[in-house]
């Protein structure tokens, strides 16, 4: 099937083209740079089905026993769906006025692309772990190059807890590989021999740990403020939406794939820190003066809400925290997009200057106020099914912990409405020069968000048939395939 | 009993090394009679010698001479290290050209200097004997004592000059009590037989003089390849040493040392004494750690360079104290990958180079704006020696660790992958310098073809073997056989 080794390649070309194409004139740039971002979601959307089980596997390095072996099953797709939509958005939200060396830019961030359909897809350990570390590499230069006033410090703390979380995820690789049987990295064979190994849990907590600091479970979060912060508004719309995902991806997939019984015996400790940071990062957001910085909470607490999901060990439970993985992915990116296109028009992102906003700027008032609601897990949102269907799951377990899950909910309409009033309501401020609403072709870009919002929202049995975790794939893949 | 004679095949197949041999002649020659067409042509001259050179290697037939065998092998892994050695030749020729576009020095004699260099590490490469190992090793030191020194107006230069002969000295006499005491021990100087010499020895006071002489061995080998305890000439010789030679330093001496490791102890005693590995395992605990913490302080690209080579030389020796089937091929890999990397880098610094005192970091500040293009390969450069993936860096260390896994040096591997998180830390600062912004007035990056024409032509091959390392991989499995 060599549809799936096209839709790997084509951001790679995409890339490029973008590059070769820069060198001649900025002109038109970002529209084709989008239209080749596009191209993977096109692909996806023509053969909904038809992606199931297609594969791709030639032996890549064969004396290292490392094979470019690449399969979608229904966990994947999600995944893939996901980077489709965002990386276009994130390409389509750069302001290309204002925007220094596009080219590289748009190059960058369709190299993150091919690499992130290369990691949702692989299933070659080694190849894997090329993919996770990999795609660092792209986001460290948009973050340098493209970001704010302290964009290196930012780039730099990024990378290095990214690498120091994974750097002994190479050692766990060759455990796994050593312990198995056979001479080969493909992560079926060796799921089945993990949990035999004698440094199983070692190997799993050091994926654990990788998994943790990318995603970021709490406390491995430091990072993140300053990443989120400082990046570009492509960046962050890369790293809140997909970055973070890749972690849940890596939790599920090794995790809960390879070591379930370990996970089930630690699930206390982690649903303990998730649920912690979920409350933390919540209080947190609440407390912030920036609306970027209280969004980048926001975010934090919402990817911890998803590991709570998959660490409370109860199918269903799993099952509404990868779908949630989706629909944060989305919400999270139309926020920090309305966020930047506000940014773009009061030239801060403090929250006690401008007030009233709504009066100038109905429409993207409107549109963040429908954003934030999906954020807040309104019913018909997307965000609703996915939270309710985790604290389903925790209620099953222990109602005093969903009750304290739930708390979050709660805090979340807190912080987002004070966001909202502080900025968009209350009496207006004086009108100052660059106050101007969205315009059509901003608008363009929200409304299809807004439509997958409560697509998900009011018809979620599609996506949710793709929301399994390995253990429970096997059979769920069985069933989606055409007989 | 008829004494054999030289035939036409055994010439052939010494052919690299007399090409190089009357071609440094040749350019002592015309450096003596005709100056000034040699400072015009003689890397150009140089260039079509080591060309020659790479041509009769790729050809040379395997003499079965009894002449010639005792004292040179003839087999691919020489073919490999004759190949590696003119390909670095031909990266120190490029770097020597754009160098002496910029600095006045007489240029014949250089270029003398590094075709016997070049000879005394193809020596080391093809050795069957202790003695044609030595004789390599002084081959190589002495030209570089004196391309150390080159620049005679240079003060920082005499005094590495002076620095490196002192301690490269030592070195030697190491080395050569060492080949003594282990003749004392095994009885011959021959490679190849020293082996089962060392498993037939039965008395205990024999087979000390053995591993002494082995760890004295180690020891000579362990300056020449800059090795934590044993560096201590590195950095200084790196920063006064002019740039060409630091490169050579960097790549072309280190790997000659690593070539005698890979014959001498790799090839032909394999795991003879554990107690030798352990030994080797603490020096490349040593070097890694130390390189790598040192490296974070370095401000002055050179030495810099001089302390990520002992970094690497530790990684090299991993493979080395590991011992399995898979060792030697890492290794080779990891030699072809490191060497390219570091002269793509070199080649950068090349460009920017306009004084004496060399480059520092601070030159490197806003280089992306100023000549993107060479920002843009020493950033290749940079995250190979990093070992990020997906750049051929990560596969040669991958592959390293992988030998040591499976040898059970486990805590090699986490040292390793921890110090790597340093490394991309001091790597990607000199990066992100590139990438800031420049508030100054801008300084202006030389174009010197031949730089440009070095680093073009590695980064494409890195970028090859990052995505394709399989052939490269297949071809040097051939050597290792």
């Amino acid at each position: 099937m060599h549809t799936l080794l096209n839709l790997f390649m084509i951001p790679f070309n995409g890339a490029f083209i973008v590059f070769v194409i820069g060198t001649a004139t900025s002109r038109h740039l970002k529209t084709v740079a989008a239209l080749l971002s596009l191209i993977p979601l096109a692909m996806l959307l023509t053969h909904p089905q038809g992606w199931l089980g297609s594969m791709v596997q030639v032996p890549w390095i064969p004396f290292l026993s490392i094979e470019f072996f690449l399969s979608v099953d229904g966990l994947s797709l999600l995944f893939l769906y996901l980077t489709a939509i965002i990386v276009p958005l994130s390409i389509l939200a750069v302001e290309s006025k204002h925007t220094p060396s596009q080219r590289t830019l748009f190059s960058l961030i369709l190299i993150l692309q091919g690499l992130l359909i290369g990691f949702f897809t692989s299933r070659d350990l080694a190849l894997f772990t090329i993919f996770w570390e990999a795609m660092l590499i792209p986001l460290y230069f948009i973050i340098a190059g493209w970001g704010k006033e302290h964009k290196e410090q930012a780039a730099m703390k990024f990378i290095i807890y990214m690498i120091a979380g994974s750097s002994l995820m190479v050692a766990a690789v060759l455990a796994l590989y050593f312990s198995g049987s056979h001479d080969s990295f493909n992560m079926d064979t060796l799921a089945s021999a993990a949990s035999a190994s004698r440094y199983a849990p070692f190997i799993c907590a050091v994926f654990l740990l990788a998994f943790a600091v990318k995603t970021p479970l709490f406390p491995f979060h430091a990072w993140l403020p300053d990443a989120y912060y400082q990046a570009p508004l492509a960046g962050t719309i890369l790293l809140s939406a997909i970055l973070s995902k890749a972690g849940i991806y890596g939790i599920a997939r090794i995790g809960i794939g390879f070591f379930p019984a370990l996970l089930k015996e630690w699930s206390p400790l982690l649903l303990g820190l998730a649920i912690a940071g979920t409350l933390y990062a919540a209080l947190v957001a609440w407390k912030q003066n920036d609306y970027k910085r209280l969004i980048a909470y926001s975010s934090l607490s919402h990817v911890n809400f998803i590991l709570a999901g998959l660490f409370v060990w109860h199918e269903p439970a799993q099952t509404g925290a990868i779908l949630q993985a989706f629909n944060h992915g989305i919400t999270i990116g139309a926020l920090f997009l309305a966020a930047g296109w506000l940014e773009r028009r009061l030239g801060s992102t403090y929250m006690d200057g401008a007030m009233g906003l709504a009066k100038y700027m109905p429409r993207l008032c409107w549109i963040t106020m429908l954003f934030v609601l999906s954020s807040v897990a309104l019913p018909g949102t997307n965000n609703f099914i996915g939270e309710f269907m985790v604290l389903f799951g925790l209620f099953g377990q222990s109602g005093w912990l969903a009750a304290l899950l739930g708390l979050t909910v709660i805090l979340t309409v807190i912080y987002m409405l004070r966001f909202m009033q502080s900025i968009y309501f209350g009496k207006a401020s004086a009108y100052k020069h660059g106050w101007v609403d969205l315009a059509p072709k901003e608008l363009l870009l929200a409304v299809p968000l807004a439509f997958l919002i409560f697509w998900v929202g009011l018809h979620p049995g599609p996506l949710l048939s793709l929301s399994k975790t390995p253990t429970s794939a096997a059979t769920a893949t069985a069933a989606l395939e055409p007989s | 009993m008829t004494i054999p004679q030289l035939q036409a095949i055994d010439l052939l197949a010494l052919g690299p090394l007399l090409v190089l041999l009357f071609g440094a002649l040749l350019m002592l020659f015309i450096e003596s009679f005709f100056e000034k067409f040699a400072q015009k042509y003689s890397w150009v001259l140089t260039l079509a010698i080591l060309g020659l050179g790479l041509l009769s290697a790729a050809t040379a037939p395997a003499s079965e001479n009894a002449l010639l065998t005792p004292w040179l092998r003839f087999d691919d892994a020489a073919r490999f290290f004759t190949i590696l050695f003119l390909a670095i030749g031909f990266g120190c020729t490029l770097l020597a050209s754009s160098f002496f576009r910029v600095f006045q020095a007489s240029q014949g004699e250089y270029y003398f200097l590094l075709l016997s260099a070049i000879f005394g590490l193809i020596l080391i490469g093809g050795s069957a004997d202790y003695l044609t190992l030595f004789l390599g090793i002084e081959t190589l030191s002495l030209s570089l004592y004196i391309l150390t020194g080159f620049m005679k107006r240079w003060k920082l230069s005499h005094e590495a000059a002076l620095k490196f002969f002192l301690m490269g000295a030592l070195a030697t006499a190491f080395l050569v009590y060492g080949i003594a005491m282990m003749y004392g021990g095994a009885g011959t100087t021959r490679l190849d037989l020293l082996f089962s010499a060392y498993k037939k020895i039965t008395d205990s006071s024999e087979r000390t003089l053995f591993l002494a002489g082995a760890a004295f061995i180690t020891a000579g080998l362990a300056f020449k390849a800059a090795v934590v305890p044993f560096h201590i000439w590195a950095p200084d010789v790196y920063e006064g040493a002019p740039t060409p030679v630091t490169a050579f330093l960097a790549v072309g001496s280190k790997l000659g040392a690593f070539a005698a490791l890979y014959r001498v102890f790799l090839e032909e005693l394999p795991n003879f004494d554990a107690m030798w590995n352990q030994g080797i395992s603490v020096l490349a605990y040593l070097s890694i750690i130390y390189a790598n913490l040192l490296a974070l302080r370095q401000t002055h690209l050179k030495r810099f360079f001089a302390y990520s080579g002992i970094s690497h030389a530790g990684f090299m020796l991993i493979p080395i104290a590991a011992e399995t089937p898979a060792s030697a091929h890492a290794l080779l890999f990891y030699f072809v990958v490191y060497a390219a990397a570091t002269l793509c880098a070199f080649a950068v610094i090349s460009l920017l180079e306009k004084k004496p005192e060399g480059v520092t970091m601070h030159d490197l500040k806003g280089l992306y704006k100023r000549a993107p293009f060479a920002a843009g390969l020493l950033t290749l450069a940079l995250l190979t020696l990093a070992g990020v993936p997906p750049t051929a860096g990560f596969f040669a260390k991958f592959y390293l660790f992988k030998a040591a896994f499976q040898a059970g040096y486990i805590g090699l591997v986490i040292v390793g992958l921890l110090a790597t998180v340093v490394a991309i830390y001091y790597y990607l600062r000199m990066v992100a310098m590139m990438f800031a912004v420049q508030e100054e007035k801008e300084a202006v990056v030389g174009v010197q073809w031949s730089a440009v024409v070095l680093g073009s032509v590695v980064a494409l091959f890195i970028a090859y073997l990052s995505v394709h390392p399989a052939p490269l991989l297949e071809v040097l499995s051939w050597a290792v056989k």
